[in-house]
């Protein structure tokens, strides 16, 4: 077991601009190749938005930030502290990594048992926040994603948008450096797709930086700083939005516009 | 119809009485007991090392396969005879424990692994540990996924206690024994038991059913949770009535 070569957030400067930083990140399973080489960086304030197929490791990417998945290669530092490199993880604290990373899930994956503001509360309480001051936070944040009426509804009694704009909610109340969204709205039809939006609008307005799984191109090309098109494991192409989206300089980001254009 | 009731119950009361206590007994032990190793099972079960699952699933397919009965004489017969030698409650709640366990441990292993993974993924990217996560995230649900067998299985232990009158464990079927022998009036005196049993039975199971239908409809029953979901109420009404007035102010 070797040290982090940087500890924790103790370090400032330009280095620990980039909340995330990827380097040489490969990832394979059973011997599929998903991800190959990717570099990729989000800095503080930043919105970086991951495009391209499905299958083709976009989701994966995002799930090496937080080691929801575990890197073959490669570093991943978060905050400034290299918590995976080599294929070997070095955080030794997971659960503090992934409440300095929030998470939105495609499936939303509320809690069941619990009603919406208790799903805010549970983590919050866990990571040493007192009672009185979770339930505040909760609440604030349900009236901030506009579900406060239905703080206290059980997730199916919720529509699909509510969900998701309580599951918002949720990975908010750590107070996280960066939220990863994936494809966060792929699940929900085109009413509670705007809802989910907006409350991402505004967060991006707050100056949240976020890394974003999405399909929603023109949601891409709007709030994003950058705009990553991954295909078969590698990134093909990235740059600024109107740049990729608008005037893709690779062949395959072409054809995969032009195949996005032809079913939406 | 006049000739059925001829034991004079009023000198049983209080026997009977003592019987039905130790039938309640045997069965909350041995319930509390199953349910405490039928969780251990299972998770040995669900273990990633495979010698756990080996010696999991090895003990739920040898106790699901032998009658009760068997066990039963096995704990405190077989048992005495090879120099261990069990009181009859210790036996009695020892082979109900053993047998009840293996069922439980079947009925939990698959309300626990029928917890969605992205449940557990969502407890991991909101930094709970693993113990926090299995307690707040997967065991509730599972809890509520496995309550119908539970309760099923509680309600079977407890006439299954009846088979104890083979050891002569004192309790309910013990006693309707011991008054026929007295009495030589069998079919009043398991009438009278099996009304006992029924009377027992029938409202725990609707008991069981009614927590059943808060569980599910998601109704906080612990009183922690109770107290959180009653400040959140507070907290939530008065921040709606400043909505209220912010909408209000604007117009």
């Amino acid at each position: 077991m070797t040290e982090p070569v940087t500890t924790a957030k103790t370090v400032p400067s330009a280095r620990t601009e980039a909340v995330v930083r990827i380097e040489g990140l490969s990832k394979s399973f059973d011997g599929r190749t998903v991800l190959d080489n990717v570099n990729l960086e989000v800095d503080r304030g930043r919105i970086v938005s991951v495009i391209g197929q499905s299958g083709g490791g976009k989701t994966t990417l995002m799930r090496c930030v937080n080691l929801l998945e575990r890197p073959d290669g490669g570093t991943v530092e978060v905050a400034g502290e290299v918590v995976h490199s080599g294929g070997r993880t070095l955080c030794r604290d997971l659960p503090r990594l992934r409440r300095t990373v929030g998470m939105v899930f495609q499936k939303f994956h509320l809690f069941p048992h619990l009603t919406a503001v208790e799903n805010i509360v549970l983590a919050q309480r866990k990571a040493g926040v007192a009672e009185q001051e979770a339930l505040e936070r909760a609440v604030a944040l349900l009236r901030r994603v506009g579900v406060a009426h239905r703080g206290l509804a059980q997730p199916e009694q919720l529509s699909g948008g509510e969900q998701q704009r309580v599951a918002i909610a949720r990975a908010l109340a750590l107070r996280p450096e960066v939220l990863l969204f994936d494809e966060p709205t792929s699940s929900l039809d085109p009413e509670a797709t705007r809802e989910v939006l907006s409350v991402m609008r505004e967060l991006a307005a707050d100056g949240m930086t976020m890394l974003l799984v999405t399909h929603e191109l023109p949601f891409a090309r709007e709030v994003s700083d950058h705009v990553v098109f991954v295909d078969g494991g590698r990134i093909v192409e990235e740059g600024r939005p109107q740049d990729v989206l608008d005037h893709p300089a690779q062949i395959r980001t072409r054809e995969f516009l032009a195949a996005y254009g032809s079913t939406s | 119809m006049s000739g059925l009731f001829q034991v004079p119950w009023s000198d049983y009361r209080s026997d009977l009485f003592d019987a039905l206590g130790r039938t309640v007994s045997y069965t909350v032990v041995s319930f509390v007991g199953a349910v405490l190793l039928g969780l251990a099972v299972a998770l040995l079960r669900l273990n990633r090392a495979w010698p756990a699952r080996i010696i999991a699933a090895v003990y739920t397919e040898v106790f699901k396969n032998v009658p009760l009965l068997a066990i039963i004489f096995l704990t405190y017969f077989g048992l005495a005879s090879a120099g261990i030698r069990l009181d009859v409650f210790t036996a009695g709640c020892l082979s109900l424990i053993v047998f009840y366990a293996a069922y439980l441990s079947e009925i939990f292993r698959s309300a626990i692994s029928g917890v969605h993974a992205g449940q557990t993924e969502a407890g991991e990217a909101l930094g709970l540990g693993r113990v926090g996560i299995f307690a707040h995230v997967v065991l509730p649900q599972a809890v509520r996924q496995a309550l119908p067998g539970t309760n099923t299985m509680l309600v079977d232990l407890l006439k299954s206690t009846s088979l104890l009158v083979t050891v002569s464990a004192a309790e309910l079927m013990s006693e309707g024994r011991l008054i026929t022998s007295a009495t030589f009036r069998a079919l009043e005196v398991y009438l009278v038991i099996s009304a006992v049993y029924f009377a027992l039975c029938y409202p725990l199971s609707q008991l069981l059913l009614l927590l059943e239908r808060k569980v599910r409809a998601g109704v906080p029953l612990s009183p922690w949770r109770r107290r959180r979901v009653r400040a959140a109420r507070a907290l939530l009404a008065a921040d709606l009535d400043a909505g209220a007035n912010r909408k209000e102010a604007a117009v």
